[in-house]
């Protein structure tokens, strides 16, 4: 791009509007968050409905424990990305304190609930995780102005409601079918626009 | 009545190097000249000039040993993007009326 001076106003609103969307296309998300957390969340939740309903194992809760893993990854992961990447977004920003809220709202709300008998316990905890769970990612779809996340926010909140008049046992596969909706339907979508635009890139630059 | 285009924005590179910093928190040097396809010097000459305008904050640091520079728009090239902006749309809506 050379500096040329005279401009005319449609010249200058197509360097803007050009830029802002060479930016959008060039940082978009390649998913591959969305699709870890997705996967691991889903064969958590089936691998808690299969030690629940058919072992009757009391310690089924357990498997959970993998995502402290997955979490330390992220962080380590994200931390690289930071490191690695030229530039930094206000979406980037927002987005990761909606998440970073979420996740001490869960634990806020894991701890209150752990009080109650669990037989209670155990008739919130779905509907109370998956209503709460409806919001980051709703939340993110509006921020990055994605509808599969936006949809995929509402489903979990649908979840949540129905899950209340669900048993326990059936509930904990709630959490799968959210993740499915909520996660890995948008993070393949992510991955494929994300490829798409690379592609794009690739033949333009 | 017209508003006079800002002659430090009505530049087609530090036009693009100012649409591009709105929309991100911000970018560093490489980023910038990968974007606008701009050569080195003349992006290092129109940055300098944005800065001395006051619209963009530009700062030096190493990152792996190497030097890393970045931009980042301040309050001031905020307003004078918008305003910029408006101008534009004034001309762009007499032009299209006509």
């Amino acid at each position: 791009m050379e500096n040329k001076p005279a401009l005319t106003p449609e010249e200058s609103l197509h360097i803007i509007s050009s830029m802002i969307d060479n930016v959008q296309k060039r940082y978009s998300d390649n998913g591959f968050l969305y699709l870890l957390w997705g996967w691991v969340v889903f064969f958590c939740g089936i691998a808690q409905f299969i030690l629940w309903h058919f072992f009757h194992n009391q310690n089924h809760y357990l498997v959970w424990s993998v995502l402290w893993v997955v979490l330390i990854f992220e962080i380590f992961y994200l931390r690289k990305k930071r490191v690695d990447s030229n530039v930094r977004s206000y979406t980037g920003n927002i987005i990761k304190y909606v998440w970073l809220s979420f996740v001490l709202l869960l634990m806020v709300i894991f701890i209150s609930l752990s009080h109650l008998d669990l037989s209670i316990f155990q008739t919130l905890i779905v509907p109370v995780m998956l209503a709460m769970y409806g919001l980051p990612v709703f939340l993110s779809g509006i921020i990055l102005r994605f509808k599969p996340l936006i949809f995929g926010g509402i489903a979990c909140w649908i979840l949540s409601l129905i899950a209340g008049y669900v048993s326990y046992d059936y509930q904990l596969l709630f959490i799968p079918a959210a993740m499915v909706i909520a996660w890995i339907l948008p993070g393949f979508i992510l991955k494929k626009k994300f490829g798409e635009s690379s592609k794009a890139r690739i033949m333009t630059d | 009545m017209f508003k006079d285009l800002d002659p430090i924005l009505h530049s087609q590179l530090r036009l693009a190097i100012m649409s591009l910093l709105i929309s991100v928190r911000e970018a560093d040097f490489i980023f910038i000249k990968e974007s606008t396809n701009a050569t080195a010097g003349n992006l290092s000459v129109q940055i300098q000039k944005l800065k001395d305008a006051g619209y963009l904050e530009v700062a030096k640091k190493f990152k792996d040993n190497y030097p890393q520079t970045t931009c980042k728009i301040t309050s001031k090239g905020v307003n004078a993007f918008e305003s910029y902006v408006k101008a534009l749309q004034q001309y762009v809506n007499v032009s299209g009326n006509k």
